[in-house]
């Protein structure tokens, strides 16, 4: 029964079979290289930023209402900053790295929580559209930052245990890919296990029934965005330990890529609808390829091209109601889910 | 069906995937060079010297490669695949020195030789290649100011950013040289700052004008700097009165250089500096030592200074500064 079910899922057999394509064709092409321990931790490693980052925007979309949060990014770089910043301050690093370790994760995920808070409120009370209100909080954080560090990055005090949050290992598996991992199966519990999970995907799908049904939704909407928030935040904290700094332009291209992702991952922009281990082998895959590319040497032109081409392959692949849901009845879906064009920058 | 479709999708990413794979050589000497965009014609021109330098060196795989969008987070990935690659020797350009700083210690103790570029502030790399002396750089535009304002006038600085560490060092260069050489020339506003944006350029030097009516030259400091200040000289009908030096790409300042609102810009060439640094990442790689005075066989690079970086690794400073004006810009496509 179980196992008819898992395969019944379209977008979950095409992101198993793109991923374990990926890995073979990688494998072969770099003689073996891309499953070398070192490779593999890299990837590890370079994962569960992103990988975050796409499981908040999962989270707003499934709350449907064309919710999204945009803020992600700016929120991630924020937190960091802000405890790289208040933390000489309080704790010594020389004398308690354990104490000022945990100082500084608080830290990060208060501010994480306290700007997702905020962007839940004004959305659930303001009754502001998701799209404009974290395009605002996103340059809220954004702005804050920059004042704060006055453009240029804040270091981050070196600490060993704070500094194995982004370069450690444990078990040979990288730290931070360790708190993905914990993350994806604890809003995956979330999500398919409690009540809140249930209300969630009910709200997402159709908001008059749920409303009729007594879902509280003000309270649902805040819960979700505080949970974005703290997502962005444990963004910004493996970034700002993995980099022993933080900067307020950091991660800027993260944002469209993690849409790609949760899009790939099957997430319907118009709610209602996502599976978290889809989102994770979304990710999965796109690391995949970039890692490949660069082992290979090739542009990264091509890898955005060939993310595009993954996207439309996913769609094309998980048959046309979703398709429509994207693009048509849906109508709260901003288009800008379409995969970003190959990248034009100026200097 | 269902497996029919599956079947064409994954079969196109397969062909896909093939048609790069002849991308791939196999050298047992590999120098990549990581930029901090790719597309844009500063960073296209620094591959033709990376190329070049592939070409001079047929035993060594070099190649450049560098994020399609402006952003740390990016560079700091291909860095780390790099890393796990195992090449031999990266040379970087950072987009933000700070960020990189774990990665490239992460690549230094698995032995793998580093190199950067316009990163003087960087601990965690074995030598940093600078084109030239800022304090110097500046002083020699301001040199041609001097020359073309007759020694004498009134004249104003313009930074893109006092945050900007070489550009400042570039204005104080400047000043420094008007006041112990030219004491007729008279420096009305010291560093404007026109946060590194060419509309901002044109208002400050729209203002500087009004309030100096008789000022007759301007020195800037971004490459965005001449363009504006070209733009407000032009609007004021003084083309030709007023003078106007600074740094400046030969593409973007094209137009004022042919109008004459723009007099002459100075940058340095980015193939070069490639080839500096596959050439210097070269040497590390042979175990030699850039020595103080050598002379790498590159234009600019033929007598280097070297001092000791902020961390263990020196850095190396040519002279390689290009100067040009109206006559000779179309020789550069950057």
């Amino acid at each position: 029964m179980k196992a008819s079910k898992w395969l019944a899922d379209r977008q979950f057999n095409f992101l198993i079979g793109v991923n374990v394509l990926v890995v073979i064709v990688a494998t072969w092409m770099s003689h073996g290289q891309f499953l070398d321990i070192d490779n593999l931790q890299s990837m590890g490693g370079q994962l569960p930023e992103l990988g975050l980052l796409a499981l908040g925007i999962m989270l707003s979309m499934v709350s449907g209402n064309g919710g999204i949060d945009l803020s992600g990014v700016g929120l991630a770089n924020l937190s960091g900053m802000v405890a790289a910043m208040m933390l000489p301050h309080m704790v010594s690093a020389d004398d308690s790295p354990a104490l000022y370790t945990a100082v500084f994760v608080c830290i990060v995920m208060v501010m994480g929580a306290l700007g997702g808070l905020l962007n839940g409120v004004v959305i659930a009370k303001l009754k502001l559209t998701p799209i404009l209100c974290t395009l605002g909080t996103q340059l809220l954080f954004t702005g804050i930052a920059v004042v704060l560090s006055n453009g240029a990055s804040v270091r981050v005090e070196y600490v060993d245990p704070l500094s194995n949050i982004g370069n450690g290992t444990f078990l040979q598996v990288p730290i931070s890919l360790w708190i993905f991992i914990a993350a994806v199966l604890l809003l995956g519990w979330i999500l398919k296990r409690t009540p809140f999970g249930l209300r969630l995907y009910l709200m997402g799908t159709n908001p008059k029934a749920a409303f009729y049904a007594g879902i509280p939704r003000a309270r649902m909407l805040i819960l979700t965005y505080g949970m974005c928030g703290v997502l962005a935040s444990l963004a910004g904290l493996i970034s700002a330990t993995h980099t022993s700094s933080a900067k307020w332009d950091y991660g800027n291209s993260y944002l469209l890529i993690a849409i790609l992702i949760a899009v790939m991952g099957g997430v319907n922009p118009a709610g209602g609808y996502g599976r978290i281990v889809c989102v994770f082998l979304a990710a999965t895959v796109l690391q995949f390829l970039s890692s490949l590319f660069n082992l290979l040497g090739v542009s990264q032109f091509f890898g955005d091209c060939a993310w595009g081409f993954l996207l439309l392959a996913s769609l094309a692949f998980a048959g046309g109601d979703r398709v429509r849901a994207i693009f048509g009845i849906g109508g709260a879906a901003p288009k800008s889910n379409v995969p970003p064009p190959p990248a034009s920058t100026g200097r | 069906m269902k497996l029919n479709k599956l079947g064409t999708a994954l079969t196109a990413i397969a062909l896909a995937a093939g048609a790069i794979a002849a991308a791939q050589a196999a050298t047992n000497e590999t120098i990549v060079t990581v930029v901090k965009v790719t597309g844009i014609n500063w960073f296209n021109r620094m591959d033709e010297g990376v190329k070049e330098f592939g070409k001079e060196n047929p035993n060594i795989n070099a190649y450049q490669t560098g994020p399609g969008r402006a952003d740390a987070a990016q560079q700091l990935k291909i860095i780390e695949d790099l890393i796990a690659k195992k090449v031999t020797a990266i040379a970087v350009v950072p987009y933000d020195p700070p960020t990189l700083e774990p990665a490239l210690k992460k690549a230094m103790d698995r032995g793998i030789k580093v190199v950067t570029h316009e990163a003087d502030n960087a601990k965690n790399t074995m030598v940093d290649i600078e084109a030239f002396d800022n304090t110097a750089y500046g002083a020699g535009l301001n040199e041609r100011l001097a020359k073309c304002m007759n020694n004498q006038g009134k004249w104003a600085v313009l930074v893109g950013s006092l945050g900007s560490r070489s550009q400042v060092q570039w204005a104080d260069g400047g000043i420094g040289n008007a006041k112990a050489k030219y004491p007729k020339m008279d420096l009305v506003e010291p560093k404007l700052e026109t946060n590194n944006d060419g509309e901002r350029a044109y208002q400050v030097a729209k203002e500087v004008l009004r309030k100096h009516p008789d000022l007759t030259g301007f020195q800037g400091s971004s490459s965005l700097d001449v363009i504006g200040i070209g733009r407000a000289v032009e609007e004021a009908g003084k083309v030709g009165k007023i003078c106007v030096y600074g740094t400046g790409l030969p593409t973007e300042a094209a137009k004022f250089l042919e109008s004459g609102a723009i007099n002459g810009i100075a940058f340095w060439d980015p193939k070069l500096a490639g080839l500096a640094m596959n050439k210097v990442a070269q040497m590390l790689v042979d175990g030699k030592e850039v020595q103080n005075g050598a002379d790498l066989g590159i234009t600019g690079y033929n007598k280097v200074t070297v001092t000791k970086g902020p961390g263990k690794g020196v850095i190396v400073r040519g002279t390689g500064w290009v100067d040009v004006d109206k006559s000779n810009y179309k020789q550069y496509n950057f």
